[in-house]
């Protein structure tokens, strides 16, 4: 039996965590997303939060780069009309109204558990490298600063968050930090089965999970 | 005294079997524990017997009239858990099971082992096997091999063998014929107790061991491992051979040993975490460990070459980058020095094709001066040299002999040699005398190649961790 925390949930958990989070807010009504998306300023992005639906963007269910009151409103209404067709019986929350990430290189960081070795955490860089090249690395959990290092310098696209072709490096220190904490938290939280940072944007001077996904070995409701 | 120590340091045995002649079995094994000087009292029994090679046969354990520190249990498997009855009524702490037919044969085999397990942990046995008959320790002579092997005697040294295949043990391996010595083996066989961590932990306390070379096809207890090597890769180098790297392997892997399979990635995770070297092929458990056992620690991962041919020093320089070794650079008096000797000879690699030729008769005049001022470069930290041993062996080989004696006297360095010519019984009669000498010679140019890499970097590796290596391997 499994609990899969909603996007806004597992965000709350890693923002407590100590890992910076974009900024990912709870709107009920089409109204509080716009009064939301006006307090954190445009532009903004918009998700389904339900914990019935894990593939949000397969669902019709995530909006990005808003940049307007009526755009937010559109947005709306389309994220519920997909849900409402596509997910009829979904539990529907609301929608989290989120800053847009700012640029960087998106990152991955994950913590699954292996039969033998328990918790195993996971770096990579997102999208097909990921997906097509599976350049990743993994470490047991707890991993000490070395090993959060070494598993960044490890993977093929290293280079890429080192600054090519002009661009600025990475702050790699921040995204080790980040790999720290989620360590930190998954032996602390022996219940986590499966825990995602997806993507977390690697910036010049700072990394930030834009979205978030946990899934715990519960029974009942977690205190949040 | 750990009761792991029971297995390897026991004072007296029990060997409960069949004495009948053959080329396995417990008449054997009397045999070559004598032969190897295993100084303990061995008592073997047996109610159908009353003599076996001239020693007491007891009719059951419990009419043994002294402590047993370790029985070997070598009957039918259904008889086994009975005899470990015996064993646990009689205060035997430590027990291996010979005896196959167990977890590796079927259903039944798997439920026999579950009892005899449980049995023992009632009692407080440890069991090493079933379905195995490798445990030797050099250093008292304990060489209990129930196989006929041809030999009993294997010389002491550093290097510690264990394996969960019986690939390794002394009727499979020839550790008479090796030029580094062995401290201690030990084959798993099923695992369904002892396993990799308790030998882990105890090889790393021991202080004949210098390096542990493994082969593993489970790992029990992934946590436990990963702690375990941990302590033991700071004071001593853990070389794993792991089967089951591919998905496919791996399965085929768990179904051999009836345990979990082992996601291979996972499994290189924790290796680095805990600063195991793995190692890729079966020969390099053996090959691997000799530039531990053998040479001393390189002081740093600057690679000289001295080779007879272009071709094979630029092979050597391609194997030598992808193991993290750096080729190094001449000074400049050594360039000049060899310059002297002959024009354009003062580079590495350092190619002794133009010179062999140029001067023919002359050559092996010159050779020692060649490796002797590469050997001694500031630049130089680690050396690889290649042998051509010719048709006119005899002659040459004495040169060489004499080299390397010299450079064992002198050379701080290590040394790595690979060996070719038009003879094999030329190349296979120097290489041995070489390994006698202390200097290890290698089957390929890659793995001598790859040894050096790999000591460098466990160098590296402990250096960085602050960790204190007594180099128990280098004398």
């Amino acid at each position: 039996m499994t609990l899969v925390l909603t996007e806004f949930e597992s965000k709350k958990l890693i923002g407590k965590a100590g890992i910076e989070v974009v900024e990912t807010r709870l709107a009920r009504t089409c109204g509080e997303a716009v009064t939301i998306s006006k307090e954190i300023g445009f532009p903004v992005a918009m998700k389904i939060n339900s914990p019935d639906i894990i593939h949000k963007s397969d669902s019709g269910g995530v909006k990005l780069g808003l940049n307007d009151p009526d755009g937010v409103e559109r947005a709306y209404r389309e994220i519920m009309g997909a849900a409402a067709s596509r997910h009829p019986r979904a539990e529907i929350q609301g929608v989290t109204v989120q800053k847009m990430a700012p640029p960087g290189i998106e990152t991955i960081i994950g913590v699954s558990r292996d039969p033998l070795f328990g918790h195993v955490i996971m770096f990579g860089l997102g999208g097909v490298f990921v997906e097509v090249l599976k350049d990743v690395a993994f470490r047991v959990v707890p991993v000490t600063g070395k090993d959060a290092r070494e598993m960044i310098e490890e993977i093929k696209g290293y280079p890429l968050l080192q600054g090519y072709r002009g661009r600025d490096p990475v702050n790699i220190a921040a995204v080790e930090n980040i790999i720290l904490k989620i360590s930190d938290f998954a032996e602390k939280n022996p219940e986590v089965v499966e825990l995602d940072l997806n993507p977390v944007f690697a910036c010049a001077d700072r990394a930030v999970a834009a979205d978030a996904r946990i899934i715990l070995a519960a029974k009942n409701h977690v205190n949040l | 005294m750990p009761v792991i120590s029971k297995f390897f340091e026991p004072d007296s045995i029990a060997i409960i079997g069949s004495f009948r002649e053959g080329f396995f079995g417990s008449h054997v094994m009397i045999k070559t524990l004598r032969e190897a000087g295993f100084k303990g009292d061995i008592y073997p029994v047996n109610p159908s017997y009353r003599e076996v090679l001239g020693i007491r046969v007891f009719p059951s354990v419990a009419a043994v009239p002294a402590g047993i520190d370790l029985a070997f249990i070598m009957v039918g498997c259904d008889t086994v858990p009975m005899i470990i009855g015996e064993c646990a009524s009689k205060g035997v702490r430590a027990v291996v099971v010979v005896s196959d037919g167990f977890a590796e044969r079927n259903e039944k085999g798997a439920r026999l082992q579950e009892e005899i397990v449980d049995i023992a942990r009632r009692a407080g046995i440890r069991i090493i096997g079933p379905n195995t008959a490798g445990i030797v320790n050099t250093a008292n002579g304990f060489n209990p091999c129930p196989y006929e092997a041809g030999y009993s005697k294997i010389k002491e040294g550093p290097v510690a063998i264990c394996s969960q295949t019986g690939m390794t043990n002394p009727q499979a391996y020839p550790y008479a014929d090796l030029g580094y010595g062995i401290s201690k083996i030990c084959d798993f066989g099923n695992k369904c107790d002892v396993d990799e961590c308790d030998l882990l932990e105890y090889l790393g306390n021991d202080p004949a061991t210098g390096v542990i070379s493994m082969y593993l096809e489970s790992i029990r207890n992934g946590r436990r491992f990963l702690e375990t090597a941990k302590r033991v890769t700071p004071r001593k180098p853990v070389l794993v051979l792991k089967s089951g790297r591919t998905p496919e392997g791996a399965r085929a892997s768990a179904s051999h040993t009836g345990s979990m399979a082992v996601d291979d990635r996972i499994f290189d995770a924790a290796c680095r975490q805990a600063g195991i070297i793995r190692l890729e092929k079966f020969s390099e458990l053996f090959e691997v460990p000799k530039i531990f056992a053998l040479q001393p620690p390189p002081g740093g991962n600057r690679l000289g070459i001295v080779s007879y041919t272009g071709g094979v020093g630029v092979l050597a320089t391609d194997e030598a980058l992808k193991y993290g070794l750096a080729m190094a650079r001449l000074t400049d008096d050594t360039a000049e020095t060899l310059n002297s000797i002959f024009p354009g000879l003062g580079e590495t690699p350092v190619d002794l094709g133009p010179v062999a030729a140029a001067r023919a008769a002359g050559f092996m005049d010159l050779y020692p001066r060649v490796l002797e001022a590469v050997s001694a470069d500031g630049n130089i930290d680690c050396l690889l040299n290649i042998i051509w041993s010719n048709s006119s062996a005899g002659e040459s080989e004495e040169i060489y002999l004499n080299l390397y004696r010299k450079l064992k006297r002198n050379c701080p360095k290590p040394l790595v040699t690979w060996l070719y010519g038009s003879s094999l019984a030329n190349t296979a009669r120097l290489a041995r005398k070489l390994e006698e000498m202390g200097f290890p010679v290698y089957s390929d140019l890659e793995a001598a190649v790859k040894s050096l890499g790999i000591a460098c970097r466990y160098r590296i590796q402990v250096r960085r961790k602050g960790g204190n290596v007594n180099d128990p391997c280098a004398d």
